[in-house]
């Protein structure tokens, strides 16, 4: 087995003491564990795979959102279109209806102008 | 030249999954969080993707968001109680067949126990090689902590050494002054 060397010589070559450059060579950096970009890409396709599926799903919430808004303005609209032609029926048969009364009084009216001038 | 490069996320991965997972390792001493830990950054570079202008821009980024990453790891485990120091020495008995060589490890293993943000500034230091002003702008801190906890860092890893590392020391010999601030 080697002698340990000292920690606390200075090295002029780079201006670090010894001990710093222990630290360097202690720190050097370590590989990283097999398969971990692997498990990064995996977890990527994943990550991207979920969020088309949830644009999916937006989307789709989104188109019945618009069908279910249509059919609501749509029903209300045919309900407001109804109503108009239920009142426009109605005022015209109040219409006919004082037409013929009119009539009938007219009818009444000369009936009685007739029998006056007859007595 | 910056406008003209395009990411490629699976070369950037290649490129620093090494200094990624180095970095998380050495500030949380724990090899699964630090895999997590890399994978999260990477995973989180992927939606970033469209904001790295240049190669140079990417490594800043990755370094900046794995200091940051695990630290809050380092947060949320105090927050839960779990005690860490005791969890730090189990991990690096546990990883005695990865170590280099007997000083680097215990060098290592001597990090560990230090506070916090003297273990960022020496990691960044002595694995990064950056200088302080990098490592100030890498950690969003003030130059004047970061030298300062370069230095205090040094000082009580060395006074450590110095205590632990007996058989590594020429007897009779003073120690060398830091020379932590470049």
């Amino acid at each position: 087995m080697d002698e340990p060397k000292p920690i606390n010589e200075r090295d002029p070559a780079n201006g670090m003491n010894d001990f710093e450059s222990k630290l360097q060579q202690a720190f050097v950096r370590r590989p990283a564990p097999p398969g971990l970009k692997r498990r990064i890409l995996d977890q990527r396709n994943r990550r991207r795979t979920a969020r088309f599926h949830s644009r999916v799903v937006l989307w789709q919430r989104l188109a019945a959102c618009f069908v279910l808004a249509a059919a609501l303005g749509g029903a209300y609209t045919w309900r407001h279109v109804e109503e108009q032609r239920k009142g426009q029926a109605a005022r015209d048969q109040v219409l006919t209806a004082l037409r013929i009364t009119n009539h009938a009084l007219n009818e009444v009216k000369a009936r009685l102008a007739a029998r006056n001038q007859d007595e | 030249m910056a406008r003209n490069w395009q990411p490629d996320f699976e070369r950037l991965v290649d490129e620093h999954q090494s200094m990624v997972f180095s970095l998380a390792w050495r500030m949380t001493a724990d090899r699964g969080l630090a895999e997590e830990i890399a994978q999260d950054v990477f995973l989180e570079l992927d939606t970033h993707m469209a904001r790295i202008e240049s190669p140079e821009h990417a490594l800043f980024w990755l370094r900046r968001v794995t200091m940051s990453r695990s630290t809050d790891a380092l947060r949320r485990r105090r927050v839960r109680g779990v005690d860490l120091w005791i969890e730090i020495e189990e991990n690096h008995s546990a990883s005695s067949e990865e170590r280099s060589s007997p000083l680097g490890a215990r060098l290592e293993q001597l990090l560990t126990t230090l506070p916090e943000p003297q273990r960022a500034a020496l990691v960044l230091r002595y694995q990064e090689d950056l200088t302080p002003e990098e490592i100030a702008a890498t950690l969003e801190s003030p130059l004047a902590t970061v030298k300062s906890n370069l230095q205090r860092g040094l000082k009580l890893i060395r006074a450590k050494a110095e205590c632990n590392l007996k058989e590594y020391l020429r007897p009779g010999k003073a120690l060398g002054g830091a020379h932590a601030d470049g």
